[in-house]
């Protein structure tokens, strides 16, 4: 394993106590933020599923990282992950705990900026500025980090990181249908199988891989379990689905499970009273495109579901929310081979990231979104993407023709990591929803 | 005679009670489709292996029999090869066995795979032929030809390679190997004796009766339903859908909703005879005549609705989120 430089090619012309001071400052407003988006969240629905209780504490990053601190003390490692394409059963079958370290921190933005030039991707940017300064436990906490080499900003992202943490790249093909590219990919997943089983001093047996793929296979049944929820008149808001979405990147996944399954529950008797959270014929939104992290860049799903005409998110199509959890790892044979082959095509294969190429234009994606508009029954889409974001952007044009084809209006909203666009955005969010309203009344 | 008659009447009952218990278990997945259908496979398998048995008991069953699988696809596909051969059992079996032992199944490469497809047509038409060519060489009193292809006998012998996947362990008729009174028998094993013969190789005749079964059983061992891959007895009328005018055959059929799918490539793994159309066709009714209908795709798919079975237009089995918690278990 290489060991990460010891001169920080990336880094802050600042002196220790300034980066702290820095650091405290954006802290602070990041637990205001957090705290404020939870309490607007209870506000948009007065009979909020007290399951999301739960959801609330573990979202405050304080309570995951003093677990993380306390598992590492006791001899655990932690394994960071920036691309859904790292296979997390690997992770947990050598007893090791798996985090996304992505960074929704808009202030983390602005420090990248002064590194990198401000057209990479925000989210890019955001990751490296809270690496600089250490403003994100689980980047913090990380002994490694698995990073799937797909966009430009990812790719470039591995190589600045690697000056501060050991880094696994996993190059990822960018043709998913070929033969050659499954074999490849297989390749990477042994590579990393041995490079985890290195860090961890633990051996990935037959009978881990299997209890970690039947662990993560529970989680799937009680995401979908939520997501199928989602279906019907909205017992949960959309924002509040999100985010037990968005816990899973780093929640403990047994214990996330579980709070999964109670607050369904919770769901179904919701349903069977009529006790909706919004009333049944508010318009139902998808957002699809780059995804949004938690806890800053939440603003457009708040924009959405607290905008007058109203909407709720009925749906996705993010990498950060529903795609994390949508394919169930499915194996054939419980063989190492055929584990190791089941968990490399549950992520390549059944991934439908636009840094896919095909001659057929990423179909896949284009379904999975049909699928979703015709099961959610979605009356409009939002387009969302953050300025940097290439291949979301240049994909846009295709979804468009399929969906204005089906008559279901898209609205292309581009956007940055800053709170200074909420107004205009409010703006275009209402006027969208406003024409929804319309359409849904008719 | 009344002692014949009554063994027959038992014969019949038994056989009647297994289709009974058929349908039953049919009927009992159907509302519980928490179980998983590759066990109702392989009791269906079972039942079939039982009825074959019996049915060989007379002779002019077996070509019945050859009738009814050689007819079969037109309406049912590749039915037969998936939920009723006898070998196809023995295979299954051996997969079993397989993983208990925990070993990786290998795969033929794409391209021999789809040559053996093609491969089996060839060994169609050359064994349906042989009888005739036989016919040439050594004419037959030709009154009685039409009730010897009624028994498969004289030339027509050559025609039971046909039934070879279809030969039960336990034979009741006179088998090559014989252990205190019961006749044992393999798939094709006959025939390889009978051509043995044929082409005067007598001297090897149990040796290469026995190289055969070690060669199949070890084959089937890594190569799940290997002869599957090219038996001339499953070719599939399913060409013929190819066709304009005939894309109602087969009435049963894989159908696949392609919004629904994300190609995650499970139904291109678990497919025990490695058929990809099903993953690489973009959606629509599934034509390939090397699939067998196992439906095994269409268990493991986890997308709602995503991949169907069809008959006659009527769904009769499609996929589901098996992730879902069972309703009864």
């Amino acid at each position: 394993m290489k060991k990460p430089s010891e001169e920080k090619k990336y880094m802050l012309e600042m002196s220790t106590k300034e980066v702290e001071e820095l650091m405290a400052a954006i802290r602070a407003t990041s637990k205001k933020m957090t705290a404020e988006y939870i309490e607007r969240m209870r506000k948009a629905d007065k009979n909020r599923p007290k399951a999301m209780q739960y959801f609330d504490e573990i979202a405050d990053f304080e309570k995951r990282e003093k677990e993380l601190l306390a598992a590492k003390q006791s001899g655990k490692k932690v394994v960071g992950y920036m691309c859904l394409f790292a296979p997390i059963e690997l992770i947990l079958a050598a007893d090791a705990i798996p985090v996304r370290v992505n960074s929704g921190w808009y202030d983390a933005s602005k420090l990248g900026d002064r590194v990198v030039p401000v057209e990479v991707c925000p989210m890019v940017r955001s990751t490296i500025g809270a690496k600089m300064i250490g403003l994100s436990p689980y980047l913090e906490l990380s002994d490694a980090l698995i990073s799937g080499l797909t966009c430009d900003g990812m790719t470039k992202l591995s190589e600045i990181l690697s000056d501060y943490k050991p880094i696994w790249a996993m190059a990822v093909p960018r043709l998913k249908d070929s033969a050659q590219s499954l074999d490849f990919w297989r390749e990477e997943m042994k590579t990393l199988m041995k490079q985890i089983e290195a860090l961890t001093g633990n051996k990935i047996t037959r009978g881990k891989l299997k209890s970690a793929i039947e662990l993560t296979q529970r989680a799937t049944k009680a995401f979908r379990r939520l997501q199928d929820l989602r279906k019907g008149n909205p017992v949960i808001m959309g924002r509040d689905a999100m985010l037990v979405n968005q816990t899973y990147m780093w929640d403990d996944i047994k214990r996330w499970t579980e709070k999964t399954e109670a607050l369904c529950d919770e769901l179904e008797e919701r349903a069977r009273q009529r006790n909706w959270a919004c009333p049944p014929d508010t318009p139902r939104v998808m957002v699809t495109g780059t995804p949004m992290i938690w806890p800053d860049n939440w603003k457009v799903p708040s924009i959405i579901e607290e905008a007058n005409p109203q909407g709720v998110l009925v749906a996705d199509e993010l990498c950060s929310s529903e795609r994390l959890l949508y394919d169930p790892v499915g194996v054939d044979e419980w063989t190492m081979d055929d584990m190791l082959n089941a968990i490399g095509e549950r992520y390549l294969m059944a991934s439908t990231c636009p840094c896919f190429t095909s001659d057929d234009g990423n179909k896949d994606r284009i379904n999975w979104i049909l699928n979703k508009v015709k099961e959610w029954k979605v009356n409009g889409v939002i387009y969302y993407v953050v300025r940097g974001c290439m291949l979301y952007a240049m994909e846009y044009m295709r979804v468009k023709k399929v969906l204005d084809h089906m008559s279901i209006p898209v609205y292309y909203l581009d956007t940055e990591y800053t709170r200074e666009d909420v107004g205009p955005l409010k703006t275009r969010v209402e006027a969208f929803l406003e024409m929804l309203t319309a359409r849904v009344d008719i | 005679m009344i002692m014949e008659f009554i063994g027959e009447l038992l014969k019949l009952t038994v056989l009647l009670g297994l289709t009974v218990a058929g349908i039953l278990a049919i009927l009992i997945w159907k509302k519980n489709l928490a179980t998983r259908v590759t066990y109702l496979r392989f009791l269906i398998q079972v039942a079939a292996l039982v009825s074959v048995f019996y049915l060989f008991t007379y002779s002019i069953w077996q070509f019945i029999v050859l009738i009814f699988i050689l007819l079969l696809p037109l309406v049912m596909g590749r039915f037969f090869c998936g939920w009723l051969c006898p070998f196809g059992l023995y295979m299954d079996a051996i997969t079993l066995i397989r993983k208990g032992f925990k070993v990786r199944y290998r795969l033929l490469p794409d391209n021999l795979n789809k040559f053996l497809h093609k491969f089996r047509y060839v060994l169609l038409l050359f064994f349906l032929v042989v009888p005739f060519i036989l016919n040439v060489i050594d004419p037959p009193p030709a009154e009685s030809l039409t009730l010897m292809a009624m028994v498969l006998a004289g030339p027509f012998d050559a025609w039971r390679i046909l039934l070879g996947p279809v030969i039960p362990l336990i034979v009741p008729w006179k088998g090559p190997l014989e252990i205190s009174s019961v006749y044992f028998s393999y798939p094709y094993v006959q025939e390889v004796i009978y051509y043995s013969k044929l082409l005067s190789i007598e001297v090897f005749t149990t040796v290469m009766a026995w190289v055969f079964v070690a060669l199949t059983v070890v084959g089937s061992f890594f190569l799940r339903r290997v002869w599957c891959r090219f038996c001339p007895t499953g070719s599939s009328i399913a060409v013929i859908n190819r066709f304009r005018g005939f894309k109602w055959a087969p009435l049963l059929h894989i159908y696949k909703d392609e919004i629904k799918c994300t190609k995650c490539g499970i139904c291109k793994r678990v497919c025990p005879v490695q058929v990809t159309d099903v993953y690489e066709q973009a959606g629509g009714k599934i034509t390939t005549s090397m699939c067998m209908l196992c439906t095994r795709c269409v268990e493991m798919c986890p997308y709602e609705d995503c991949l169907k079975v069809n008959f006659g237009g009527k769904t009769v089995f499609k996929s589901r989120n098996w992730l879902e918690p069972a309703k009864v278990e």
